[in-house]
């Protein structure tokens, strides 16, 4: 029987059983894996490390996209950094007041080829009328991007490899370049448990740039080892407080259907737990 | 043995037919060879896991042929990982074992997925406080012998007495240090080294728990079995059964690991050149071979290494020759002094145990072409054995 094992820690990881591959590209320097898993269906892997699956996905695509947008209020203009799989896309296009959405990917190959293998990911986003997709470097398009965003959600590989430069001080700043006056800012920041320097370091970067910098969470099954932190940097302190009722109101305006998010979850996603608050406070 | 052997002219018809089909110079790769080497090695170091040491022979059949065995790889470079990578072997089963890298080194090993890495000294270490969640090191020790052609000890390595230290130091830098690893030395003559590494580190092993409660778990025994060249060499299972005794000392929990590459490698290659010019100089007759020092021979510099080679003729008489490369430099001699029939232009001359640092340090110098390697049973034997170990 095929297995795939996850190699992102030396001494602790997952395998998965691999009932059939769909695609695997181990040219380029890398290692890319599509495979069918009973329990989590479609499964990608590149490097040695799970990016998605399609049975837990959404926990992920939900948080990254109804958090910042919700709290936010009235976006109309959002930026994708990375995202190939189209997953984040599927979750920003179900927002009405959402007007323009652009995404960058830094290969076209990795759209087509998540459009023919996780098709589900994407759902059909990629031909809605408001997106517009950039082939570039996502650190590269800030830096050159004269236009501004409600809401910057950037969805990088680990920053060992081609999203290293999606961790960089000069990423966040120019991020910031990027934000209209309540835009916010939300990236994926790993598994505090397992990578608490992670957490530490992007609050770090994120502080001499924002006014207001925080992480939230939602624990990802394939992102092993406990809850999975979200920066979150905006200007306005205010959009991180808002209570249950604005948010539940602002939700049953929106009519949506989610699987992980709500208002609830919304709201108690910003209490973290006490060893990332000390990791935190340790560093100021 | 004799450097040279002379065999009749009929016996060369393999190499004939490999050449007329193939050109030379040429060296041909016996996967059958790795295959019974393999298992040779295995039954001598019984619970010992091996990991090829690719840099001896960094050729796609031999990757394929040892992982499809079922054994780890040792890698040392980013070009290494890449030829694993084409071979599609196991990230799982592979370990970094240069104990100098850059960053960028140490991030092209994690993304292939390689998490073992070897340190011996404080500026390597602290290369890995930003991967200390995900990276496991072993920590080299230095053990220097006197009886090795090539002692690796005095390039790599830290001092016995330091490795507490630096385990204490990982351990504050919260990296994870799993075991010790060494190099006894290269085609050894003896496994006396061997036994006195593993005396040694097995009591670094205890101290270290008695001191900090650390829990070392993998000794790596590095290389140096020998393989048979001019000089008679001890068979294996006698050159490993003082290190299997000395094994024994150590807790149970100690996973132990060796990194052979030239003893599953060299007997598993022949040259092939072909006399290519031949000229009379004083009382000597010089012949000009297709490949050289410069070339498979390359080991003869680099890895101090001299190789049984085979001429075929019928002829009886003998007169003094001389066997050169075939590039401008006056240095490229294989053999000098030697006494055999004489050959003529389009002879074929075989190199044995030649799948060791041959090619693998071969150059281009002169522009001329590299041997050729041409993998023969490929595949078949391996999966035998696979199924037999599989039973």
């Amino acid at each position: 029987m095929k297995t795939y094992a996850e190699t992102l820690y030396d001494a602790y990881g997952q395998v998965f059983a691999v009932d059939k591959i769909y695609f695997e590209n181990k040219t380029d320097h890398q290692h890319l894996i599509i495979f069918e898993n009973a329990k989590f269906g479609r499964v990608m892997a590149l490097d040695g490390i799970i990016q998605t699956t399609e049975a837990d996905e959404f926990i992920y695509h939900e948080m990254l996209t109804h958090v910042p947008l919700m709290a936010h209020g009235n976006v109309k203009r959002v930026l994708i950094i990375g995202g190939g799989d189209g997953g984040m896309l599927r979750e920003v296009c179900k927002h009405a007041s959402v007007e323009h959405i652009t995404q960058v990917e830094i290969d076209h190959q990795v759209v087509d080829m998540c459009k023919e293998f996780l098709p589900n990911h994407s759902a059909g986003a990629y031909s809605d009328p408001r997106v517009n997709i950039v082939i570039d470097d996502g650190a590269n398009f800030v830096r050159e991007c004269a236009e501004q965003f409600d809401v910057i959600i950037s969805d990088s590989t680990d920053p060992i490899g081609p999203g290293d430069v999606l961790f960089t001080s000069d990423f966040y700043e120019n991020c910031k370049k990027c934000l209209s006056e309540n835009g916010i800012l939300v990236t994926q920041n790993g598994v505090a448990y397992m990578q608490l320097d992670e957490v530490t370091t992007t609050a770090k970067r994120l502080q001499s740039f924002f006014k207001d910098t925080s992480f939230y969470s939602a624990a990802v099954p394939t992102y092993v080892g406990g809850i999975m932190t979200f920066a979150w940097a905006s200007n306005n302190p205010a959009l991180r407080t808002l209570t249950n009722e604005v948010i539940a109101q602002r939700f049953a305006e929106l009519s949506i259907k989610t699987r992980y998010y709500n208002p609830a979850i919304h709201v108690a996603s910003f209490a973290l737990p006490q060893y990332i608050l000390d990791a935190l406070a340790a560093q100021d | 043995m004799n450097r040279i052997t002379i065999q009749s002219k009929d016996k060369a018809a393999f190499y004939q037919q490999m050449v007329e089909q193939h050109s030379s110079p040429l060296l041909i790769l016996d996967c059958d060879q790795l295959v019974d080497q393999f298992n040779l090695l295995t039954r001598a170091l019984p619970g010992v896991e091996l990991y090829y040491a690719i840099k001896a022979l960094p050729h796609p059949a031999a990757i394929q042929t040892l992982d499809a065995l079922g054994a780890g790889f040792d890698i040392a470079t980013t070009g290494e990982i890449e030829l694993l990578r084409e071979q599609g072997s196991r990230a799982r089963h592979t370990i970094h074992t240069h104990p100098i890298k850059r960053d960028k080194d140490i991030r092209d090993a994690l993304r292939f997925g390689c998490t073992t890495f070897v340190i011996d000294n404080i500026w390597e270490l602290e290369k890995f406080v930003d991967y200390r969640h995900r990276v496991g090191l072993l920590l080299r020790i230095s053990f220097p012998n006197p009886n090795t052609p090539i002692d690796l000890s005095r390039k790599f390595g830290c001092r016995e007495d330091e490795a507490p230290l630096l385990i204490q130091k990982a351990q504050s830098l919260g990296l994870h240090i799993k075991g010790l690893s060494f190099h006894a030395g290269s085609q050894c003559a003896d496994s006396s080294n061997h036994v006195h590494a593993i005396n040694q580190c097995a009591k670094i092993i205890d101290h270290v728990y008695k001191d900090s409660g650390k829990l070392l778990s993998v000794l790596d025994i590095g290389g140096g079995f020998p393989v048979e060249y001019i000089q008679k060499t001890m068979d294996i299972e006698t050159f490993c059964a003082p290190i299997n005794l000395a094994l024994q000392q150590l807790p149970e929990h100690i996973q132990v690991i060796a990194e052979p590459g030239r003893y599953l490698s060299a007997p598993a290659m022949k040259a092939v050149s072909r006399v290519m010019g031949k000229a009379k100089r004083g009382d000597s007759c010089w012949y000009y071979l297709d490949d050289g020092i410069y070339g498979s021979y390359s080991g003869q510099l680099f890895d101090h290494t001299t190789y049984p080679l085979t001429i075929f003729s019928d002829i009886n008489a003998k007169e003094k020759a001389v066997l050169a490369g075939p590039t401008c430099d006056s240095i490229d001699v294989i053999a000098e002094d030697i006494s055999m029939p004489p050959l003529s232009i389009g002879d074929i001359v075989v190199g044995h145990q030649m799948g060791a640092y041959t090619s693998a340090t071969s150059t281009h110098f002169n522009l001329f072409d590299k041997a050729k390697i041409v993998a023969i049973n490929q595949s078949i034997k391996s999966k035998e054995n696979v199924i037999q170990l599989n039973k």
